[in-house]
């Protein structure tokens, strides 16, 4: 249907040209970025978080106009004055966050991308349409239903619909498979690797080395703005590539997880632990139910003992939100037994949960680990504001004390930030979360939740969290780990266990599993299906 | 120049630069009052008046003498509560629009100290308690709505403004009311008078009660734990309950202080403002009309904070009294409505934020003058350390 | 209580609800959007002193019409603020109820009386002749109004557009619509209808303009918009219900034998208001994004 691209000898269908983008606050996101997209090409856009591929992406399709540089077409140079008009000329995007709304219906968001102003929607005919679609594009969804009540892999499969709908040419992906468990990834790579026969170019916004390898022919790799690297996938190692995204000499730095392929490591020697009765946490047939009134965990039992780290594994909104939630004062189950060391945690105040030893990474710093516009020493606090140390009569604070707390803590945590006054929200993502380790750290816990503790943070910062982990667990304290980044939580945990819709599939070592024997646990099948 | 000589200027020229950036909250204030009293400019001209002669009135009437000033204060003091009232609750992440009524339930019940013979001290002690009691009774019963119920507190506190309107006028007309003049409540007895501070003004030393009460709150709120979790309940509940703050607390605390408060203004306008010492109840309430609303205009001009507050109170209670000399000066005066209409358009413009991004001039000059100190201090370090 | 008092108490209970629908109906567009607009007392004193005036001069159609623009004007004041320029709804708001009490009073005094204006009788809107009594057309376009936009939200692409931009405004920027745009023509198309309910209530219904006309009429609007989980229709019947209290209210203070003392009939408007809304919480839904300024960065 789009003539520019139709193979050519010199041809290309979009470049972008030195793009340098100024936010209003003075950040330089992108410094003279330049791309060139073809079709019939699976494109990889990897770089670290920050790096400035969201910001390309946006300014290609049309959100964001650049401070310098301009995107052409085989055309002549354009300038989309908003994403419809990106949309016209055949520029459509899939969000990581879904730009869903979400009391629409499937059909009701497509319409919205699609009639004109002031005439009457037809939704009958939208349904009709998105049908054959589904058909040709193998991706099904119910279309009559809120999305909000739409699984996430389902609500993905509604964003790409909607701009596979509109008949584009290039089709950017930003970190698609974050939501998806290991079989719906690789149901989108064969949609994607079809597109792309068909003529498509697409562009996937990564910062997964694996997948790199798996599904693109090209590789451009940014770092702090800056276009780095632009190699052909096959001739290119993935120590190359982390090299590139991450800019310095590796070898210890950088956490041996992000270099493997698809081994799993072999589980670590190291002196057995003591399983005997129950441990430190002990949960037994927990039943909660989650915000819309459905059951969210649904009989889980487990034990985590000193000395270990029980890790979670599974695609998010299985459940571990909520079981989190129940264990650390923040919902209140149905039904079922936790207790911590043998004392009973559930459905009390988070503030006595903290004083049984319990410490809490959250998996939302923003939302729940920190109170933004206040301090470095008032997020500190956050949780142990009333402790005697802090407190004196009449509740009264006492700062000095607290000060000399958080510089300890800055010290020991090497936590970037002009001082104990300094705002949180001025801290970099990985800082911030040090910050919550080290306050979480401070309690001298007996045990340790961390949900989605290295979660958008660079390379760097995942690899310290980590580190502080496994030494907590070497010194003897129990961790959970909850985390939807499989490869961290095999790569780390003595045991997992795999949750979906509420239960655990199954329990056991690492070494007792192979990654497509997870991917099936984590989409839900048996243990039967998987022999 | 010497070593020590550039590290020192340049470490000044650090701090101006510092000073500057850090003032800009107050600055934005400042702004505002200025473009807010320009509006009011730009309506009298309208309106054939002369608004020179009319700020020229103004001005005189707040600061132009100590008569003036101490009249300012003594206007500035009602306000001072009120503004934390609103700005208590704000900082618990709440609208408290009800100063107004909870004001007006302090002063009726302040008024019941007529029917006691005490010392004086322990008179106006008691005086106090009764409007605090009053305010914050009046205060929590939205909050307790909110709480349970989840009522909109901007709707139910202007409910119980209106309603707290009429009961207060009920009880001034025909329960505390004054047998020998109808038109008024009884007057307080002179034993709970708040002494006069300044002699000849209406000025006493029931500015001593709101300045206590801006810092007690100051102190509550930055402090101690519990001011702790209000603010943090305020700017992030969710963050809050994970440090085991329940917001529902921290709402009904805010609202039961800022009801406080605004008793507190009620009585220092009953017992402390001469000649009355009582409540006129025609026409509304006339003493204490209004000083809930300019309460939040105060608040936010104040930045919401109470030292800013207190600032910001003065500021507007010489609004309030200038505009009475207003009234009366020059060949035609501006009535004193006018100083309504530009606490709101002070209100409207600071609701813009970053208004110097609105005034690309002031703002090309404040950058290049950022820049030039950037540069200096940096050459300065530079020659310092040569 | 006789016959003709139930049709008096009706007749003033339709005309009590014409500027609380109106303006609801109108704040329900505005928060279908996204933004909220506590300001609407003040567009509905400002309109109904501004469309007296006019009224005096032009005749009635003219005052009603120049109300509009009133609201339309401050609306939009309020909808630039709180969209291109990333304002805080609540204070604007504030902004404009303080600064309209001080004009309209300042207003008033520039007209001779200080806090009354007599609207000459010229200028009033017609009245039909019906059994009830003397109605006002207006209550006829009270009635119809909400339905009219009922079915906009509900049927057209209009509607979509607005709900989307108030639930996810990220979702609906993708999807090509501006924002800022659609946000600014929702609030003011809510600011011209509260300015033809603040016309209404001087030119085609009191006939007077006062320093406190309003009396709290936009926030019981705001009540309205609560209780009918943004649902034109249910706005309406909130509006009658409230219209009728207050009907209620100036019947008791006509009768000869006063059972209440005049100061606690006053106070029941807003005392039902506050039952109703504290009653019917619960089960409304308001858009994800309503009162957030919308960045797209």
């Amino acid at each position: 249907m789009n003539d520019q691209s139709a193979p050519s000898e010199t041809g290309f269908f979009l470049k972008a040209d030195r793009i340098t983008k100024v936010y209003s606050d003075g950040t330089v996101a992108l410094k003279e970025a330049s791309l060139e997209i073809r079709p019939h090409e699976i494109v990889g856009l990897l770089g670290e978080n920050g790096a400035g591929k969201t910001t390309l992406t946006k300014i290609l399709s049309g959100l964001l106009p650049p401070t310098r540089g301009r995107v052409v077409s085989s055309k002549g140079p354009i300038r989309f004055a908003s994403p419809r008009e990106a949309l016209d000329f055949g520029i459509g995007m899939v969000h990581q966050h879904f730009a869903l709304v979400g009391t629409f219906t499937a059909a009701e968001n497509v319409a919205l991308s699609h009639e004109r102003p002031f005439t009457r929607i037809q939704i009958a005919k939208t349904q009709q349409a998105l049908q054959s679609l589904m058909e040709e594009s193998g991706l099904h969804i119910p279309l009559d239903v809120p999305v909000e009540k739409l699984a996430v892999g389902e609500q993905q499969r509604v964003e790409i619909l909607k701009v596979l709908s509109r008949d584009v040419d290039l089709l950017i992906l930003d970190e698609p498979t974050s939501v998806l468990t290991p079989l719906e990834v690789d149901e989108l790579f064969t949609l994607l690797r079809r597109l792309k026969d068909e003529g498509k170019s697409i562009i996937l916004i990564t910062h997964k080395l694996k997948e790199v390898g798996t599904i693109t022919d090209r590789v451009v790799v940014l770092r702090h703005g800056e276009m780095v690297g632009d190699v052909r996938t096959a001739e290119a190692s993935t120590e190359q590539l982390a090299r590139l995204m991450v800019g310095q000499a590796l070898d210890e730095e950088v956490d041996a997880v992000e270099l493997r392929t698809d081994e799993i490591p072999q589980a670590r020697v190291r002196e057995p632990i003591d399983r005997a009765g129950q441990g430190i946490l002990h949960v037994e047939d927990l039943v909660a139910k989650g915000n819309t009134g459905e059951i969210a965990v649904d009989g889980v039992s487990f034990d985590v003992y000193g000395g270990e780290i029980f890790g979670i594994a599974g695609v998010e909104g299985n459940g571990q939100t909520e079981l989190v939630e129940s264990l650390t004062g923040l919902r209140v189950p149905m039904s079922g037994t936790a207790t911590i060391n043998g004392t009973n945690i559930l459905g009390i105040d988070p503030r006595e949960i903290y004083r049984l030893g319990v410490a809490h990474i959250p998996e939302d710093r923003w939302e729940l680990g920190l109170v933004l516009p206040f301090t470095l020493a008032e997020n500190a606090i956050l949780g142990v504001h009333r402790w005697q140390e802090f407190r004196g009569p009449l509740t009264l604070l006492k700062w000095g004390r607290i000060n000399r707390h958080v510089r300890q803590l800055m010290d020991r945590f090497d936590i970037q930030a002009t001082g104990p006054s300094a705002p949180a929200k001025s801290l970099s993502g990985g800082n911030q979360q040090k910050l919550i380790v080290g306050r979480e750290l401070a309690k001298d816990p007996a045990i340790i939740v961390a949900s989605q503790p290295t979660r958008g943070l660079d390379i760097g910062a995942a690899h310290y969290i980590r580190q502080t982990l496994v030494e907590m667990r070497d010194a003897g304290r129990a961790i959970l780990l909850v985390s939807a980044d499989l490869d961290e939580v095999l790569a780390h945990a003595d045991r997992v266990g795999i949750m979906y819709e509420g239960r655990f599939m199954d329990v056991c070592t690492p070494d007792e599993l192979d990654r497509e024997r997870v991917g099936m646990l984590m989409g839900g099948a048996t243990e039967k299906e998987v022999e | 120049m010497s070593r020590s000589e550039g590290t020192m200027q340049s470490r000044l020229l650090r701090g101006a630069h510092r000073t500057l950036t850090g003032l800009h909250p107050a600055l934005e204030s400042l702004l505002a009052a200025v473009v807010g009293l320009l509006v009011g400019a730009i309506l009298m001209s309208i309106y054939g008046f002369d608004p020179w002669k009319a700020y020229m009135g103004l001005v005189k009437g707040a600061f132009g003498g100590s008569y003036e000033i101490a009249s300012s204060l003594s206007r500035a003091t009602p306000l001072i509560l009120t503004a934390l009232t609103f700005s208590i609750c704000l900082r618990a992440g709440m609208f408290n629009i009800g100063a107004e009524g909870q004001m007006y339930m302090g002063g009726i019940a302040s008024v019941l100290v007529a029917y006691f013979v005490l010392p004086p001290g322990l008179h106006q002690i008691v005086g106090l308690i009764f409007a605090a009691f009053a305010g914050a009774v009046w205060g929590i019963v939205p909050a307790l709505l909110k709480v349970t119920r989840g009522v909109s507190e901007v709707i139910s506190t202007i409910m119980f403004n209106w309603i707290a309107r009429w009961l207060a006028l009920y009880l001034a007309i025909y329960v505390v009311v004054d047998p020998r003049r109808p038109e008024k409540t009884l007057s307080i007895p002179v034993s709970a008078r708040f002494p006069v501070l300044v002699p000849r003004t209406d000025l006493s030393y029931a500015i001593f009660v709101s300045i206590a009460f801006a810092l007690v709150i100051y102190f509550l709120l930055w402090h101690t734990a519990i001011g702790y979790e209000v603010r943090a309940a305020g700017l992030n509940p969710t963050a809050a309950r994970y440090g085991g703050i329940r917001s529902k607390r921290t709402m009904l605390l805010s609202f039961i202080l800022g009801g406080l408060g605004a008793g507190l203004a009620g009585a220092t306008i009953v017992m402390g403002l001469p000649p009355t010492y009582a409540i006129y109840g025609g026409g509304g309430l006339p003493q204490l009309l209004n000083m809930g609303f300019d309460g939040m205009a105060v608040a936010m001009v104040g930045r919401n904070h109470p030292i800013g507050i207190l600032i910001a109170a003065v500021f507007f209670g010489g609004l309030n009294a200038g505009g009475r000399v207003m009234q009366f000066y020059g060949a035609k005066p501006v009535p004193l409505e006018m100083v309504r209409v530009v606490m709101g358009a002070i209100v409207l413009v600071m609701s813009i934020p970053e208004l110097i991004r609105l005034f690309p001039a002031i703002k090309k000059q404040g950058e290049k003058l950022i820049g030039w100190m950037r540069r200096m201090s940096r050459r300065g370090e530079k020659e310092g350390a040569a | 209580m006789s016959f003709n008092d139930v049709l008096s108490l009706l007749r003033i209970s339709l005309h009590a609800m014409v500027p609380l629908a109106l303006t609801a109906v109108g704040e329900i567009v505005g928060e279908t959007a996204g933004l909220f607009n506590i300001g609407l007392e003040g567009i509905l004193l400002l309109s109904a002193f501004g469309g007296a005036l006019a009224a005096g001069y032009g005749g009635p159609v003219v005052g009603l019409l120049v109300g509009m623009g009133i609201g339309g004007a401050v609306a939009l004041v309020f909808a630039v603020i709180n969209t291109y320029w990333k304002g805080t709804q609540m204070v604007t708001g504030i902004g404009i109820n303080l600064f309209a009490m001080g004009f309209v009073a300042f207003g008033l005094i520039q007209l001779g009386a200080p806090g009354f204006h007599d609207v000459p009788n010229a200028a009033e809107l017609f009245k039909w002749r019906t059994p009830m009594g003397l109605m006002s057309p207006m209550i006829l376009v009270a009635l119809v109004l909400p339905f009219l936009i009922h079915w906009l939200l509900k049927r057209t692409r209009v509607g979509l557009m607005l709900k989307a931009a108030g639930e996810m405004p990220e979702a609906a920027d993708v999807a090509g619509i501006n924002i800022n745009r659609i946000r600014l023509l929702a609030a003011v198309f809510g600011g011209v209808l509260a300015g033809l309910g603040g016309a209404y209530m001087s030119v085609a219904w009191l006939g007077v303009v006062t320093k406190q006309l309003s009396a709290g009429r936009g926030f019981i609007a705001l009540a309205c918009v609560v209780f009918s989980g943004l649902n034109p229709l249910l706005a309406l019947l909130g509006a009658f219900i409230f219209g009728f209290f207050q009907a209620l209210a100036e019947w008791v203070k006509t009768l000869p034998s006063k059972p209440i003392p005049g100061e606690f009939v006053s106070m029941l408007p807003y005392l039902i208001t506050l039952l109703v809304v504290s009653g019917a919480i619960g089960r409304v839904r308001f858009p994800k994004a309503l009162g957030e300024p919308y960045k797209r960065e």
